[in-house]
């Protein structure tokens, strides 16, 4: 068993690299997408990976500008002559481990329990995705396939992976960021339910270069069994099918969306919400900073590396938008109702 | 405290961003967010870069004068944060005008609130799933 420590990390990234890259004929799947601004290609074993990437995407229109192509190889020991992934071993910290990597000109994350190694060169433009066996991957990797190098390759591009959910109403809308079960799901799929749009829940790519803008990557929605229940998921969906390994049941934007996914929302305003108890919905101007801090930690512990960029990103958007508290009333019509408002007010 | 001591930022994990007047403060390192009321704010900025706590004693806020009681908590809460560090042997920078103007107009005590729920998933476990860790990231320090 080959062990890498920080030291040996930037020779054993390119390494990793090269094996993945050299065993290209021996991939027996190849998935393409077309995401904004990016042709991504993987190379793959076929499986539940392979299956992932066909669904988990939202396909972004032909570019007028030409897009840049992306290669990325999901490689394990029976793939060419791909060896078994080595264990990192000495002491770590993602900081320190990114902070080697980018030294390198190479970005990249570990998982401990799996031996699971992404790395990426953003210069080439070329991923590798190593693991021990075919299926030995952490389990949110199907929900959001690849996500990590969507991050480096827009992050290399002043864009952003946001950890946010959206909604908008003709092609304005907003971002809603906070901690877990502050209710952002539940608004996203409410909202979808009840005539708005969203271009994604979890992670949607944020660009601020003219305007800010949010345009979707991944099609997956999560809702916990109360959520499903309460949002009358079970009419339209299967309550039958399995969870997810969070306990959830997962299901895509096109299966509540009333329309086509739209290939971008022009965000106009960044709202947290939070369940209030009260029956009715309301939007309050609230301080920036605690906005800030409702949205950047998360998007920057759940995307490997970046970490200051990252801050700097989410920053800048913050101050870019007005941002509210929107106080979740009972009934996720009426809270779609009070957003609808918000837009149509904004739109005016 | 020697109120006489100069600060420095204590690293350079340590960045931070001013919203409307009021800092947030992210140590890449550990992950840990900080998040500052407005004459909080200006004593961070003030402190970290450069200037005496000694010449900040006194300053006028809308909510009274900064004691210098006030001021060693306050320092004191940064050093038990690892945001400031003392720079021995700096000279003391001067308090500029404009902060003078801003901590004129702040209006609440000199506070840091810490934010730290996600700091272990960030040294952790950086593509974790936050919202319910149903037992992950299994912490592995391996020897």
């Amino acid at each position: 068993m080959r062990r890498v420590t920080l030291e040996t990390l930037p020779d054993y990234a390119r390494l990793l690299l090269a094996e993945a890259e050299g065993a290209a004929l021996r991939y027996k799947a190849i998935r393409k997408v077309h995401l904004p601004g990016l042709e991504l290609t993987a190379h793959l074993d076929t499986g539940a990976l392979a299956d992932a990437m066909t669904h988990a995407y939202v396909p972004a229109p032909e570019d007028k500008q030409a897009s840049a192509a992306c290669r990325i190889f999901v490689s394990h020991p029976g793939i060419g002559d791909v060896a078994a992934p080595a264990t990192f071993v000495g002491p770590y910290t993602h900081h320190g481990f990114a902070n080697r990597l980018a030294e390198a000109g190479l970005r990249g994350s570990y998982f401990h329990d799996l031996d699971f190694w992404q790395i990426y060169d953003p210069k080439r433009r070329v991923g590798a995705q190593v693991m021990t066996v075919a299926d030995s991957f952490p389990p949110w990797e199907p929900g959001a396939p690849l996500r990590a190098f969507l991050h480096w390759e827009y992050a290399a591009r002043g864009m952003r992976l946001a950890h946010a959910g959206t909604l908008g109403l003709s092609g304005k809308g907003i971002l809603l960021a906070g901690a877990g079960g502050a209710g952002k799901s539940g608004t996203v799929v409410a909202g979808l339910l009840h005539g708005l749009d969203s271009v994604g829940d979890d992670y949607v790519l944020v660009d601020t270069a003219d305007k800010v803008t949010a345009r979707p990557l991944f099609a997956t929605l999560k809702q916990d069994p109360r959520g499903f229940e309460r949002l009358g998921l079970g009419h339209r969906l299967d309550p039958a099918r399995p969870l997810n390994w969070q306990g959830k049941h997962q299901f895509h934007l096109a299966d509540v969306a009333a329309r086509r996914t739209p290939a971008s929302l022009d965000i106009i305003a960044l709202m947290v919400p939070h369940i209030s108890g009260n029956e009715a919905s309301s939007i309050m101007s609230m301080p920036r900073k605690d906005a800030m801090i409702a949205l950047a930690p998360s998007g920057i512990a759940q995307m490997p590396g970046e970490r200051e960029s990252g801050f700097r990103f989410f920053s800048e958007l913050t101050r870019l938008l007005p941002c509210y508290r929107l106080s979740l009333g009972t009934r996720p019509e009426e809270i779609a109702e009070t957003i609808s408002a918000f837009l149509a007010r904004s739109r005016a | 405290m020697r109120q006489s001591d100069v600060y420095a930022i204590a690293s350079k994990d340590i960045v931070f961003e001013s919203f409307d007047g009021e800092a947030v403060v992210l140590d890449l390192a550990t992950g840990k967010y900080f998040g500052f009321t407005d004459t909080g704010s200006c004593l961070w900025e003030a402190l970290s870069s450069g200037v005496s706590p000694e010449d900040l004693v006194g300053a006028a806020t809308r909510s009274g004068q900064v004691s210098a009681a006030d001021l060693d908590a306050f320092v004191a809460r940064l050093l038990e944060f690892g945001l400031l560090a003392p720079a021995a042997g700096q000279a003391a920078q001067p308090l500029s005008q404009s902060l003078v103007a801003q901590l004129a107009n702040a209006a609440e005590p000199a506070q840091v609130d810490i934010h730290d729920d996600l700091a272990d998933l960030i040294l952790v476990d950086p593509i974790h799933e936050v919202e319910e860790p149903q037992g992950w990231p299994a912490v592995k320090q391996a020897s």
